[in-house]
Order: structure tokens, then C-alpha cells, then sequence
């Protein structure tokens, strides 16, 4: 039984601690441009110095 | 002639036009001169990887020669922070990731910014820079010199509130969708605890658990369905939200009874019921404000500043020289002088009291020939100057302006409009007080068979919870969802789920002339030849020549017939209204209108048929006729048009195929609208129609029964697209005309409107589906009810059986799209 109840304590723990990420996420603005993210993780961003040492005009 | 693809901003133009350039072994075109400076700018950047990178499906704007920005419409918007200074500004042209990547690698490549970051949704920019090293104006110059437009970033109260809203639903939901999860995990052990035997002590510890679970999600969560309910219940109105507080708070009440006696608990159907109708709320208005969106950001600025003249005490002086002053618009007063300079906004209402122009009136008026205002004529506030600089008094301000008055008839139009409501809820009132009456028949039924009142009221309430459909909430925004989806890929931005009904149910489509069906700015469309001895290209080269120096409408026209190099021009002279003069070629030009041509004393060459009889019927078409002669001799005849957008004939011929009525309605005169008419297959023609006569005309006609579609462009008509059933405004339009209607084409592309109206035809059929499959399964399981066998496990079938169904049925929009 006490195992049980702590299980359960747990997770509503665990739970609580997730939601309160949650609301922070909101708060912060993580919702405002769900767009974006997934392209900018495709940027490179050492070719500036690649490209100038390829010497472009 | 063939055409090339510009290498920067990829449009199709004629291969004479071309710009070609050798760079690193490979060959470059360009369409013009700014593209391939932009190219070449970006290039020494070593941000070539744009190009690579981009995925655009259509062609963007070329490269414009740089505007000098209003510096003074940003300053105000700049904040002074710890690290430096700040900004948003909008930036537009932005149309894929790497534009995104373009410009923030752009800007971070200047000293002294301290970061960039752009809003890959919005296209929002957040700018710090050190003032010391670089200056805001450098800053905006870099976006521009790489081909975009800095724009002031600002929001709109209205705007402000629904982006609050959709946080405050996004927590709801996410808290409720949390709540809901952790509340799955009891009641599974719960069911699987009716199957397989549970020790009575263990059950009730998972029932309180799942009873507080559900508390919050109720009345957290839930709270703005409750007070819906009870403000609709005032009224007797049985919305949407009533059959959710009903179903939800009855299915609570029912489980913490059966809690008590040991029975079976319903907590999960209550949380699912409140958490899947958020989502429903939440994907609406994330599509609905998408669309807002970008609509605020096609919006221009109104003019919000004016330039006063300073009245001197000596008032012989000449006004042009007087000192002027900027001063908000609000605060100008009957009898201000105003000075206006060429591609200004006029700010108000007035009269010329010196200096003379042409105005652009078209979005006002629908006339789409430049106005003539000397001393003594009236201006229209909105309205746009030409080419010339004047002085006006105000006569009118603030409400009593023509653009107060198109306005208030918008409005008014807006509040008049029976708002459609949806189907969804139109069911819903109907089958709240269906349930209502089922419940009670249910209980006293029980207790007139002999049954205790307590098992009587039980299985009443059992069958208002098994009746509340979840789906129902996802039914409609889902199908929205996936059709703002596939419209907006189009170019069509739907400002809520209503127009998919309304736009299904139309059976007319009313057209605006200028700026709709035409291009709305004047081409060339004939050179006619007087001096048969003259080489048609070379008159035009001396005519474009001439007319470079012209900022009028008609005089651009000429130059974009003209795609070689210019001749250098001198003593060149404009007459507002009249025409232009000027030496070229050795020989003294004259170009203008027939007056233009008295007073220069040009006669046409005597050989030919005369002049009257070759103009007459272009005049007739509603055409602008220009002459232009030298040594007193007529040469040639220009023919400008309004000419019709190239898709308008195909797209009206779709519209009828699909058994529709066209029509097409004009402020512009009779002949000219009936012309253009004729081009685009029309043959329902209504000319020389004020703002509000167009919006009774629509009135008109849906009194006696047809659903309109309108589509128009400018501010003349506003009133007409808010009045009509649905309203689409092109995206080259005005604000007004964006605000006014429920749709906005935004790439002005109105082949898009035979696929709006199909597409919408399949979404509503889609969402009339879903409502019956979500009223279905629970439909179906309400004489379980009634015959007192519910089981949770049915209930909770029902959902998951009508949700899927839906989710399902919604991506079939798809399928059928052709695009």
C-alpha cells in the first residue's frame, strides 16, 4: 500500500514539475515562433570563414 | 520570344531585357539592375548560399531603387536597454529560411550590432545595435540594400488582445491536456481493476486522485465555458459551451456520487471532453491569428503626420517659400495650409490654394485616370499626389472626411451584417434542449415505473454524460485548420471558419473593376503612326525618353513599353494636366493631351485620315489618348489602358463553369467598364457606382436572395465587401479594403478564386461529416444509457472512436486539392 501511495506521490511530482516547465515555456515566448527553429538548425555557421578564405571578392 | 528567369529574384522576363554577367565560369542573368547589384552585393558578402539554400515557389519582388526611409516613423519605436539600443521592425520580402538566415547574417555583419534575430513566423526583427558604431539609419539601409523593406513594427489593440487570448488558451489547454494525462493513468488501473477484481480500498485512493486531477481541469481549464453558459443560459441560448459545462459537470457530479455507493467513475470523460475542446479553441485561433496577421502586415500606414506652412504676418509673400512644420494629423484644423510633395499621401480634406498636380484618387473613387488639381480644386484626403508640389487648405477634418465617411459605412455594414452562425452551433441549439428533455423524460420514466428517486436522477444524468460529443469541439477547427492551410499555400488568407460555409453557399460573384479585373496602372497599348517616315521603335525611345522625367502614371506606362537605353534630355518642362516638353535628338518634343497640343500649335500631317476619327474609338473603349509632335507637326498617337490582369478572362469562365453569375461593378464611366467587361467575359455590366451605391447594390441582390461573393480592392469598396456575403480583398489593396473582407488574395492572383470556392465547397462538406460522426457514436449509445447499462468504457469508446474519425476525415481535404 505505502509503495502505491508513494508511486502515486511520485509521479503527481513529477507531473507537477513538467507543467510548471510547461507555463514557464509559454511565459518565456518558446511558443511564439514554432516555425523557425527547425530551419535555423540547419545553418552552417562556419562557412563564413570558410568562404573567406575561398577569397570571394 | 523566350523567356529567362532572373537569377536573383527569380521572375520570368523577356530575353531582350537581359543582364547577362560572367562569374567564376558560370553565366548569370538578371531581370535588372537592382537584382544584379543585389547579387553581387550578397555574393562579396560570402552569403551566396542563399541562393542555394532558398526554396521559393514563385517568383519574389526584384530589387527597387533604394526609397529614402522616413527615419522619424522608426525612432519612436526605439527602446534604450542595458546592452545598447532596440527595435522590432518588420521586414518585408521575407519568404523562406533563407531570407531569415540572409538577413541576420547581414546585419551581423556590420559593427556595431550587437544581435539580430527575425521572427521566423511573423517576420518580426529584433534588433540591438551600439549606437556609437553604427546608426539606425545604416541599419535599415543594409536590409534594404540586399533587396527587403525595414518597416515599423506595430501592434494593434485589437491584435494585442487576440494574441493574449491565444496564450491564455494555449495555458488552458496545456494544463488541462498535463491534468488529463496524469488522470489516464488512474483510470486505466480503474478499468482494468473492473475486469480483474480490485481491492475496494486501493479503488477509492485512485478515485479521489482522479477527483482532484479533474477539480482544475474543470475549473481552471473549463471556466470560460462555464461562463458562457451562464451568460447564454440568461438569454436561452444553447451554444456550444453549454452542452460542454452540461456534459463535463454533469459526468463530474455523476462520479463523485457513484465514488460514494461504490460504482463506476466517469472523471476521465469529464477532463477529456474540456481538454479536446480546448484544443479544438486553441488550433482555431492559431489558424485565425495567422491570417490577422499577415493581413496587419499588408496594411499600410496611414498618414499619421502632416506639413503645416507657416502663415509669416506678411501675407504677400509667396506660400511655397513659407517655412513648413510637421505636425500630426489629429491635431490639424479647419483653414491649415498643408504642402503635399509628389508621392505623398494627401492627409485631409481640402482645396488647392497654390501650386498645381495630379492626384490619384483610384482607391477613393475608383476612377482610374489621374485627377487634375490646380487652385481651387478640391482633394481627398487618401487620396495619392503625383508628380507636382501644392499647397492646400483643410476643409474638413477628423469625421467629417470622405475616408471618416467610407469608413463609417464600413462599419455600419459590419454591425448590420447578420453574422451566419455556424453550423456546429446551430446544431448544438437544437440538441442541448433535445437532451434536456431526454434526461428528464429518462428520470421520470424511472419513477413512474417505480424506481427509487435516487437510480431515477442517476440515470438521467448518465444520459447527459454520455451525450456530450468531445469531437464535436475538434470537428469543425480541424477541417478549418487543414483548409486555411491549403488556401494560405495559395495565397489566400481566411480570416475565420465561418467563410468556409458562406463561401460554399454562394451562387454570384461581384467583381470591382480597377485594380481587380485590371492591372489598375495604365499601359501602353498602341503606338499609332502619323508620320508614316518614322521608325515606330525610334519614337518610342524618344517618347520613353521624354516621359523618364515624368512622375505621371501615364508617362511610366511609356517607359515601360521602352525597354532600351534612354537619349539625353534637356530643357525638359512638365504642365500638370496637360502634358510635357523637352529637346531630345536635336529636335524640340511635345507630348500631351490635345489642349497640350493647341497651344503648341502641332496640326496633323495633311495626307492622313483625321485625328478624330482614328482616337474616337479608343476614347470610346475608355482609353487615353497622348500625342507627340515636334516642328509643328503631329507625329504619333499613344493609346494607354488599364489593361486586364492576364488570369481575369480564364477566371471568370472558370466561376461560370462552376454555374455562378459574374458581374462587374465600377465607379469608373459607363463605356470604359462595359470595354473592360467584354475583354474578361462579363456580360453583367453596373457602372459609375459610388462607395455606398455599391454596398446597396450587393444589399440589393442578397435581399432577393443570392449569396454574393465580392472582390475588390479599394477603398470605394470597403462598404460593398463588408456588406456582401463573402468579401475578398486583393492583397495590393488598401487596409480598408484588407479589414473589410473575410478573405484576402494576397498575391493578387484571382485564379485563386475559382479554387477558394471549390476548395471551401469540399471543406464544408468535410465538416458536415464530421459533425455527424461526432454526434454519432454518442448518439448511439444513449438508450445504453437510458437503459441504465452505461459503462465508462463506453463512453470513453465513443470519444476515442468519433475523435479519430474526425482527425481522419479532416486530412481527407487534402487529398482532393488540386492545386
Amino acid at each position: 500500500m505505502w509503495t502505491l501511495i508513494f508511486l502515486i506521490f511520485l509521479s503527481l511530482v513529477l507531473g507537477i514539475g513538467a507543467w510548471l516547465f510547461f507555463i514557464w515555456a509559454v511565459k518565456s515566448g518558446q511558443y511564439d515562433d514554432p516555425e523557425g527553429p527547425k530551419y535555423r538548425m540547419l545553418e552552417d555557421n562556419e562557412e563564413e570563414e570558410k568562404d573567406n578564405k575561398k577569397g570571394h571578392p | 520570344m523566350a523567356n529567362l528567369i532572373c537569377n536573383h529574384c527569380l521572375l520570368s522576363f523577356p530575353e531582350r531585357d537581359a543582364i547577362r554577367e560572367e562569374m567564376d565560369g558560370s553565366r548569370h542573368v538578371f531581370c535588372c539592375h537592382g537584382c544584379r547589384g543585389v547579387y553581387f552585393l550578397i555574393r562579396s558578402e560570402g552569403l551566396a548560399d542563399f541562393y542555394s539554400k532558398r526554396d521559393w515557389d514563385g517568383p519574389g519582388t526584384p530589387a527597387e531603387p533604394l526609397k529614402e526611409l522616413d527615419l522619424n516613423t522608426f525612432n519612436e519605436d526605439v527602446r534604450e536597454t542595458e546592452q545598447g539600443r532596440e527595435i522590432d521592425i518588420f521586414i518585408e520580402g521575407i519568404r523562406c529560411a533563407s531570407c531569415v538566415w540572409l538577413n541576420e547574417k547581414f546585419l551581423l555583419r556590420a559593427k556595431g550590432v550587437l544581435s539580430a534575430r527575425i521572427n521566423f513566423a511573423t517576420h518580426k526583427a529584433k534588433i540591438v545595435w551600439d549606437p556609437d558604431l553604427i546608426s539606425l539609419a545604416e541599419i535599415l539601409k543594409r536590409i534594404q540594400a540586399i533587396g527587403y523593406k525595414p518597416r515599423p513594427y506595430r501592434e494593434s489593440e485589437q491584435f494585442k488582445a487576440r494574441r493574449a487570448e491565444s496564450r491564455d488558451l494555449l495555458v488552458r489547454f496545456g494544463t488541462a491536456a498535463f491534468l488529463s494525462s496524469q488522470l489516464m493513468i488512474y483510470s486505466t488501473a480503474l478499468y482494468a481493476g473492473y475486469f480483474q477484481g480490485i481491492d475496494p480500498g486501493t479503488k477509492i485512493i485512485l478515485e479521489i486522485i482522479a477527483m482532484v486531477l479533474t477539480i482544475p481541469v474543470i475549473l481552471y481549464s473549463g471556466m470560460p465555458f462555464i461562463q458562457n453558459t451562464i451568460s447564454g443560459l440568461r438569454h436561452l441560448h444553447f451554444t456550444m459551451d453549454a452542452l460542454i459545462s452540461i456534459g463535463a459537470g454533469s459526468a463530474f457530479i455523476y462520479s463523485v456520487y457513484q465514488m460514494f455507493i461504490g460504482g463506476t467513475v466517469y472523471f476521465d470523460t469529464s477532463a477529456m471532453i474540456i481538454t479536446l475542446i480546448l484544443l479544438g479553441r486553441y488550433i482555431e485561433s492559431t489558424a485565425k491569428g495567422k491570417a490577422s496577421e499577415t493581413i496587419e502586415k499588408l496594411a499600410e500606414l496611414a498618414p499619421r503626420e502632416a506639413r503645416i506652412v507657416k502663415r509669416s504676418r506678411d501675407n504677400t509673400k509667396d506660400l511655397s517659400t513659407e517655412e513648413t512644420a510637421l505636425v500630426l494629423v489629429a491635431s490639424l484644423r479647419k483653414g491649415d495650409l498643408i504642402k503635399v510633395l509628389p508621392g505623398e499621401k494627401i492627409p485631409s480634406d481640402g482645396m488647392v490654394a497654390h501650386g498645381e498636380s495630379e492626384a490619384d484618387e483610384s482607391i477613393l473613387t475608383g476612377e482610374s485616370r489621374p485627377v487634375r488639381k490646380t487652385v481651387g480644386s478640391e482633394v481627398i484626403g487618401g487620396s495619392v499626389n503625383l508628380f507636382g508640389t501644392f499647397i492646400f487648405e483643410v476643409t474638413r477634418t477628423g469625421k467629417e472626411t470622405i475616408l471618416a465617411g467610407i469608413i463609417r459605412a464600413v462599419e455600419d455594414a459590419q454591425a448590420g451584417k447578420p453574422r451566419l452562425q455556424i453550423l456546429a452551433d446551430r446544431i448544438v441549439g437544437y440538441f442541448v434542449p433535445a437532451i434536456l428533455i431526454t434526461s428528464v423524460l429518462t428520470t421520470t420514466g424511472y419513477i413512474l415505473r417505480g424506481a427509487s428517486l435516487n437510480d431515477a436522477l442517476m440515470t438521467g444524468v448518465s444520459v447527459l454524460v454520455i451525450a456530450c460529443p468531445c469531437s464535436l469541439g475538434l470537428a469543425t477547427p480541424l477541417a478549418v485548420l487543414v483548409f486555411t492551410t491549403l488556401a494560405s499555400s495559395r495565397g489566400i488568407l481566411i480570416k475565420g471558419g465561418e467563410v468556409i460555409e458562406n463561401t460554399s453557399r454562394l451562387d454570384h460573384v461581384v467583381f470591382d473593376k480597377t485594380g481587380t479585373i485590371t492591372e489598375g496602372k495604365p499601359s501602353l497599348k498602341e503606338t499609332i503612326l502619323l508620320d508614316q517616315s518614322m521608325d515606330r521603335q525610334y519614337l518610342l525611345r524618344i517618347a520613353a525618353s521624354l516621359e523618364n522625367l515624368s512622375e505621371h502614371s501615364i508617362g511610366r506606362s511609356v517607359v515601360g513599353a521602352w525597354n532600351g537605353d534612354l537619349l539625353p534630355v534637356c530643357d525638359f518642362r512638365a504642365t500638370p494636366g496637360r502634358g510635357i516638353e523637352g529637346t531630345a535628338d536635336n529636335k524640340a518634343i511635345v507630348i500631351g493631351n490635345k489642349a497640350f497640343m493647341k497651344d503648341h500649335a502641332l496640326i496633323a500631317p495633311d495626307h492622313t485620315v483625321p485625328i478624330g476619327a482614328l482616337t474616337f474609338p479608343y476614347e470610346q473603349a475608355g482609353d487615353t489618348v497622348i500625342y507627340m509632335g515636334w516642328d509643328n507637326i503631329l507625329r504619333a498617337i499613344f493609346v494607354v489602358s488599364d489593361c486586364l490582369r492576364e488570369e481575369s478572362a480564364n477566371t471568370v469562365k472558370e466561376i461560370l463553369l462552376q454555374g455562378k453569375r459574374v458581374t462587374v461593378i465600377s465607379g469608373d464611366n459607363r463605356i470604359t467598364t462595359a470595354a473592360i467587361a467584354s475583354a474578361a467575359c462579363i456580360d453583367d455590366v453596373v457602372s459609375e457606382m459610388s462607395p455606398e451605391g455599391k454596398r446597396d447594390y450587393i444589399r440589393g441582390l442578397q435581399q432577393s436572395g443570392s449569396r454574393i461573393l465580392m472582390v475588390g480592392d479599394g477603398m470605394n469598396d470597403a462598404p460593398a465587401l463588408t456588406e456582401a456575403f463573402v468579401g475578398v480583398a486583393m492583397g495590393k489593396g488598401t487596409d480598408i479594403a484588407m479589414e473589410s473582407a473575410d478573405a484576402v488574395l494576397v498575391r493578387s492572383d484571382l485564379a485563386a478564386i475559382p479554387y477558394f470556392l471549390d476548395l471551401s465547397l469540399r471543406a464544408y462538406r468535410v465538416i458536415r461529416q464530421n459533425i455527424f460522426w461526432a454526434f454519432f457514436y454518442n448518439i448511439v449509445a444513449i438508450p445504453l444509457a437510458i437503459s441504465g447499462v452505461l459503462h465508462p468504457i463506453i463512453a470513453a469508446g465513443a470519444m476515442a472512436a468519433s475523435s479519430l474519425f474526425v482527425v481522419l476525415n479532416s486530412l481527407r481535404i487534402k487529398k482532393g486539392a488540386r492545386v
